[in-house]
């Protein structure tokens, strides 16, 4: 039985929340929630699959898995989620309009732009590079683990340095005392002499180009592929983990690989799983379902809760999320 | 705030708002595709309305290259098209290719167009309408479809005598009578050869979900030891699949994938729509069809009508990376002797080809899983019965729900 290989489908799939979710977590940290985050993972997704061909003629020696136009075509897919940011970021932050409508137009406008930009790609995977695994030595050698964890993608790895790196940025750093005084109280932060606006643009431009990042993992890493619908609406999921991870970035690690857990295994539970010897069997739909249910189940015991000081220190919630500020 | 601030933010808002026009006009430009446009009037107009991308390998695809052959082949002949069209928004496309363009004959190239069609052909009764896979009709509107469990049984064929493990696995989209119909033609098909196989099924539920289709071939791999794939969904994550995994085969759907894994890809079901379309047509053309008479017109392609063909590619029926190893696996046929798989599957294919089709995978004696005899020895199941299909014959994972048809729940 090759069991390594559901692992790595699960590594694989929980990747693709893990990215997104630790942007989204400074964008939120710093008190703008960015709603977007479907929108610019598809036109991630189809502007780094396009790029990467168009630009397939120079396709050449690969370096870490991918060509010279895998390598930009991710930059792409950065630099789009990054410019669709920025709109949220404008109008949200700089206009102070209301962040939820601004998020929900972003999502829109971000799956209406893959669709269009991505028309002419669709079912171009043969003539498209693809970034390939590149298995790390000695630490491949570590049985089961080594297959599942370090057999994979160059995304992958950064995924692995991400977590810890944005916990200490977040945490240990200046920038994310910054980050977080500015997602709790803007005026104090404000009269510290703290620039609000820079930082919460910062922190929601990060965001997308991670949002970008994981859609061109999606089209040029795991799938090679680009079709509209790539997604599947799994972008909504990012915004559900980040309150299931209470705003941290290794709860944001382990909620990632649950959920993924649940994607991956979601079809083996519709023919019953055997779990300590009981065959439990589950609905697709009700295994799809389970994200939205319990960051319902969060909202809901985190608001019972959140009139203890101390717990809510613990929760993590940004107490200016979504609020805007006024400079002047 | 600042002056040299406001300026740059009225510089990023007009930015913003060229961008947005930018993509309306892109978006509203690409919408209608036409070709041929302004002909002599004389001409049969044909429009087609499709609901996916006309570049995508599959579905769509398979219509618009069957429009393009026709469009090339006859003079009388004028074809348009509108792609990207959302389920339950074909109307007003339909207007347009009829008010516009002057549309004589319409296609809906999906199930979900059915009612719109019904609906249209009501509002247009000088328009000849048909749609694919539906099974509404009215005087003016036909119904007209391909079906591929001949193919899957073929298919089964080769996976019972490919697998080494004696598991094969199936990612099916929905539990809809057309998929079980296909999971049991491919069941029948490996149980012919290899009496030992399981056919592990797996349900994504939904036609196009690549990551996810993607994962229910990994969890087939991974947990049931499945080393043959099928399926049936719209994308081509399980061909893509197979051909990155060592020692997995897989069977394209639909469309010519077999480019997309060379080493990998069995065979599979294509689909020949112009092979329909030109008899709709033509019959059209020479008075037989008229907007008077499609109430009971219902065309179902089969290899018979030349409307299916096996292969993962137009140019072989099966890949011949594994001719050696479909002729090294021989069983008894009651007819045909001692004969290679290779052989088998070629001498059915002429059996189905046959005007009097002789043969047919479900032809009794046929028991569900349950054990009940669904089909006496010696018949033949009817088209009726086919297309209604509810139960199936012992598969894993054959049953999701509990109120199915000669399902057992474990």
């Amino acid at each position: 039985m090759s069991e390594h290989i559901i692992a790595s489908a699960i590594v694989i799939s929980s990747t693709f929340f893990l990215i997104p979710t630790i942007g989204e977590i400074f964008a939120e940290k710093s008190g703008v929630l960015n709603l977007g985050i479907e929108g610019m993972i598809v036109a991630g997704a189809a502007g780094s699959f396009l790029t990467t061909y168009l630009l397939r003629g120079l396709a050449g020696p690969k370096f870490l898995g991918g060509d010279i136009t895998v390598w930009i075509g991710l930059l792409a897919g950065m630099l789009i989620g990054t410019v669709l940011a920025l709109l949220h970021s404008f109008v949200s932050v700089t206009l102070n309009r209301n962040q939820i409508v601004s998020g929900i137009a972003l999502t829109i406008f971000g799956t209406g732009l893959g669709g269009l930009f991505g028309r002419g790609v669709v079912g171009k995977q043969i003539e498209t590079s693809k970034l390939d695994d590149i298995s790390i030595p000695i630490l491949k050698e570590i049985p089961f683990f080594g297959a599942v964890l370090f057999n994979r993608d160059i995304i992958v790895y950064f995924s692995y340095i991400l977590v810890p790196l944005a916990w200490f940025i977040l945490f240990r750093t200046k920038l994310g005392l910054m980050i977080r005084t500015v997602g709790e109280n803007p005026i104090s932060a404000h009269n510290q002499g703290i620039n609000v606006k820079k930082i919460r643009h910062m922190s929601v431009l990060f965001g997308g180009a991670l949002a970008g990042l994981s859609g061109a993992y999606l089209s040029l890493a795991w799938l090679g592929r680009w079709q509209e619908g790539i997604t599947n609406d799994r972008g909504w999921i990012v915004i559900a983990l980040v309150i299931v991870a209470l705003w941290h970035p290794i709860n944001a690690l382990i909620g990632s690989y649950i959920f993924g857990v649940f994607w991956v295994y979601k079809l083996q539970f519709a023919n019953g799983v055997d779990v300590l010897g009981f065959t439990i069997k589950a609905d697709s739909n009700l295994m799809d379902m389970l994200p939205y249910l319990s960051t319902l189940g969060f909202l809901i015991i985190g608001s019972v809760m959140i009139n203890f000081s101390k717990v809510k220190r613990l929760i993590g919630a940004p107490t200016e999320l979504t609020v805007p500020f006024y400079d002047d | 705030m600042s002056e040299s601030g406001y300026n740059a933010n009225v510089l990023i808002g007009v930015a913003i708002i060229g961008l947005l026009i930018g993509a309306g006009l892109g978006f509203g430009g690409s919408q209608i595709a036409t070709s041929d446009e302004g002909g002599v009037s004389g001409k049969l107009k044909v429009g087609f309305i499709y609901v996916g991308p006309t570049g995508d390998i599959g579905w769509t695809a398979a219509h618009d290259k069957a429009r393009m052959i026709l469009d090339e082949k006859y003079d009388w002949l004028e074809t348009n098209f509108v792609a990207d069209v959302t389920e339950g928004q074909e109307g007003p496309f339909i207007d347009n290719l009829i008010n516009d363009w002057g549309a004589d004959v319409i296609f809906t190239t999906s199930f979900g167009f059915m009612d719109g069609t019904i609906a249209k052909g009501l509002e247009y009764p000088d328009t000849i309408f048909f749609h694919i896979s539906g099974f509404k009709r009215a005087k003016n509107v036909g119904t007209v479809f391909a079906d591929f469990y001949q193919l899957y049984f073929l298919n089964g064929l080769m996976a019972g005598a490919l697998t080494q493990t004696d598991q094969i696995g199936y990612v099916a989209a929905f539990e809809l009578p057309e998929l079980i119909r296909h999971i049991n033609a491919f069941q029948l098909g490996a149980r012919f050869i290899n009496p030992d196989v399981t056919t592990h099924v797996t349900w994504i539920n939904s036609w196009f979900d690549p990551t996810s289709a993607r994962n229910a071939a990994t969890s087939l791999v991974g947990a049931e030891d499945v080393d043959v794939l099928a399926f049936t969904e719209d994308t081509a994550a399980v061909v893509e699949y197979a051909e990155e995994t060592a020692n997995v085969y897989a069977f394209s759907h639909y469309s010519p994938m077999q480019v997309l894994g060379p080493t990998s890809t069995i065979s599979g079901q294509l689909v020949k729509w112009e092979v329909l379309y030109e008899s709709i047509i033509q019959k059209i053309f020479l008075g037989e069809y008229t907007n008077e008479n499609l109430e009971n017109v219902d065309i179902l392609g089969l290899l018979k009508e030349d409307a299916v063909q096996l292969g993962g590619s137009f140019d072989e029926v099966i890949n011949s990376e594994f001719k050696t190893r479909l002729e090294a696996v021989t069983v008894d046929d009651p007819l045909l002797g001692t004969i290679n798989v290779w052989d088998l599957v070629l001498a059915r294919i002429d059996e189905m080809s046959d005007t009097n089709v002789r043969f047919e995978p479900f032809t009794g004696p046929i028991y569900d899983q349950d054990g009940v005899l669904r089909l006496a020895d010696g018949e033949r199941m009817s088209i009726g019965d086919l297309l209604s299909i509810l139960w199936f014959i012992g598969v894993e994972g054959g049953c999701t729900t509990a109120n199915d048809v000669g399902c057992v729940v474990s």
